[in-house]
């Protein structure tokens, strides 16, 4: 018998009665607000920034500001233009050289402060997300859900997409001594944009 | 020959004795409790939500084989690899030939309690495979050759200067960086060259979707999603009990998983994997290694429902002070206690014993493991199977070591919570219960020990006259 086999069989035969263990409902609970103040002070507990734009701002102009030293910005969306489109990438390692990238998430969710992308929004070139150095996400305020049972329940791209990962602010790490450090491995910083 | 018991107490002395890394490792973790519970005030359905991701969780494991085959059919249709592994012997032969097909001899992971289970790394490496842990906490286990001392933070007993130390034997960096942030700058600096020439990556998983045949990996540094985007190889492991049916049930899950582990909402990344990214091939190892069988233990299967947040180890007065190194386990804490004997009976027979019995291990799991209840069911299975000498007499060592150093008990957690402050006395409580007719005593403990027996004597002869004791 191959271990798949044998090991369904023992799970047969040990398991408890299917009877006294119902598959409860599924849950959709707490608090329902999906606006954009709950979204803003979640992101920012997670470290997150809100790209505010000043007097006259347009995206480009708020980016430069933002990332002065930034030589390679890269888009992911066709309404900005950056120095390099994604589309243009080819590689991972070519990837690895972006130090801003800018993307487009279908949602985010207040009450965490997430925004989602997949290979939809990075051109199947999944690990620009990670490899860039910095990431600013356009996000829309009508496509905020409230919170993590209505995002499951509602997003259809947790059924289609293969690679579907939501960011919640920028990657981080406490590993050594407890000490709190924002921009581990992945991105050092994540701003979301509102359009 | 026959295993040894792991001298829980004998390393947990080792590590008492070093009052900084104590004095660190009992408040950090005692941080991560404080700030599970705020984030636990902030929402009233905390108690539903536990009770709904029990139920769930129940209903799956009493349900198991239909939704693995669900979960397979559904990952085939994807395009996923699905592999079943009996043991760990067997998920590394299938790593291993894998990685072998593809010539892969460089493997950048994430971290995985499932791989540290099958001690992995050292089936690959002597057959040329470079394994590189890519999360920070576990590249520091890695290379100081240590086992991950907590399952989500796994260097949490060192400080800044054991790190500094590691890495300027490794990494050529300054022995006397003082800095964490520098430090952590180090490994990404040093980590990210090995991620772009990898010829493969894996992870671990939280959780499979039977549904969707999606499984979910929920991390913060970034490391697992470049461990799992960078190479066109992805190979993921993860234990046969980490399933849930459907996709709507992840709200329950990821609500609390972060909130019980680190007290944070969510982790960075809540990464979920339904197939291979474009140009790429994706592999699920679904791991049994004794999972099986536990499921058949009437007092024990629900320790299953386990989504190993650590929260029952942060809240653990002896885990905070002994440190999980001193488990000798894969698994340490109240949740490593009582899944580690049913890995190996005799060699973990002590580790029940490990606990005072105060019940907050139960009281914040957050799939609802009646964990404190199953450390004492496990104290009666062993006190049954096993020589009680040996057992007995580590207890005694352990409890006397504790006794010995009031300050130890010092804390953290005055006034917060009067059974942990209380620890003394429930250590002695508790540890003695199941030996009635134990008569030595820690000295400076023998009053409470007097009123403990004068209190028990009776019950205790009764009880003992049902067990072999
Ligand atoms: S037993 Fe409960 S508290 Fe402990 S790690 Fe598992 S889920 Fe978390």
């Amino acid at each position: 018998m191959s271990s798949r086999d044998t090991i369904l069989a023992t799970l047969r035969a040990n398991r408890p009665d299917p009877a006294a263990h119902e598959l409860p409902p599924v849950a959709v609970l707490g608090d329902m607000d999906a606006g954009k103040a709950r979204f803003e002070d979640a992101l920012q507990l997670l470290g997150g920034q809100i790209l505010l734009p000043q007097e006259g701002d347009t995206l480009a102009t708020a980016i430069a500001r933002r990332f002065p030293d930034a030589k390679i910005i890269c888009s992911a969306v066709p309404d900005f233009e950056g120095t390099i489109r994604l589309e243009d990438v080819t590689s991972p390692q070519q990837a690895a050289a972006t130090d801003v990238l800018v993307v487009r998430s279908p949602f985010g969710i207040s009450e965490m402060g997430s925004i989602f992308l997949s290979e939809a929004q990075l051109n199947s070139l999944n690990s620009a997300a990670h490899l860039t150095q910095h990431i600013v996400v356009i996000l829309s305020e009508k496509n905020l859900t409230a919170n993590m049972h209505t995002a499951y329940v509602e997003r259809p791209e947790f059924h289609t997409a293969n690679y579907g990962v939501l960011m919640t602010g920028p990657s981080a790490t406490a590993d050594i001594q407890g000490v709190l450090i924002r921009g581990a491995q992945g991105v050092r910083s994540l701003s979301v944009w509102w359009e | 020959m026959k295993v040894k018991p792991v001298n829980h107490a004998k390393a947990a002395e080792e590590f008492l004795d070093d009052a900084p890394h104590l004095t660190f490792h009992d408040e950090r973790l005692w941080d991560m409790r404080q700030k599970r519970d705020q984030q636990m005030h902030l929402l009233p359905e905390w108690q539903e939500l536990r009770s709904r991701a029990s139920a769930i969780k129940e209903h799956t494991l009493a349900n198991l084989p239909e939704y693995l085959e669900q979960f397979e059919a559904n990952a085939k249709k994807n395009g996923i690899h699905v592999h079943w592994a009996a043991d760990g012997a067997e998920h590394n032969r299938i790593v291993g030939e894998i990685l072998e097909k593809h010539g892969a001899k460089s493997l950048i992971k994430s971290k995985s309690m499932v791989t540290e289970e099958c001690d992995m790394r050292a089936y690959l490496e002597p057959r040329g495979v470079t394994v590189t842990e890519t999360d920070l906490g576990e590249r520091i286990q890695q290379l100081d050759g240590q086992m991950p001392s907590h399952i989500v933070v796994p260097a949490v007993h060192k400080l800044v200067p054991d790190v500094a130390k590691i890495f300027a034997k490794n990494y050529n960096t300054d022995p006397n960086d003082n800095s964490p942030q520098s430090l952590a700058e180090s490994q990404r600096m040093a980590a990210r060259p090995v991620i772009l020439t990898a010829d493969a990556g894996m992870t671990g998983g939280n959780f499979l979707v039977a549904e969707t045949g999606t499984f979910v990996v929920c991390t913060n540094e970034g490391n697992a999603d470049l461990s799992a985007t960078v190479p066109n190889l992805h190979i993921a492991t993860l234990g046969i009990e980490r399933i849930v049916p459907r996709m709507a049930d992840m709200g329950v899950f990821i609500r609390l998983l972060s909130r019980s582990a680190l007290g944070s909402p969510i982790t960075q990344y809540t990464t979920h994997f339904r197939g291979p990214q474009k140009g790429g091939e994706m592999h699920i190892v679904l791991v049994d290694n004794g999972r099986s069988a536990r499921l058949g233990m009437e007092e024990f299967w629900t320790s299953l429902k386990c989504i190993r947040c650590g929260a029952c180890m942060n809240t653990c007065p002896v885990y905070r002070r002994s440190g999980g190194l001193s488990y000798g386990a894969v698994y340490s804490g109240p949740i490593g206690a009582i899944i580690d004997p049913t890995f190996n009976e005799r060699k973990y027979s002590t580790l029940p014993f490990a606990s005072t019995m105060n019940g907050s291990c139960t009281n914040v799991c957050p799939v609802k493991i009646n964990i404190h209840e199953q450390l004492y069911k496990w104290r009666r299975v062993l006190a049954e199977h096993h020589e009680l000498p040996f057992v007995k007499r580590e207890i005694m060592h352990m409890a006397g070591k504790l006794m010995g150093q009031p300050t130890l008990y010092r804390t953290a957690i005055n006034g917060t919570e009067v059974a942990l402050s209380t620890l003394p006395r429930f250590v002695l409580y508790n540890w003695l219960n199941p030996w009635g007719k134990h008569r030595e005593l820690p000295h400076p403990v023998k009053q409470t020990f007097h009123s403990w027996y004068k209190k028990n004597r009776l019950k205790d002869k009764k009880e003992s006259q049902g067990g072999k004791a």
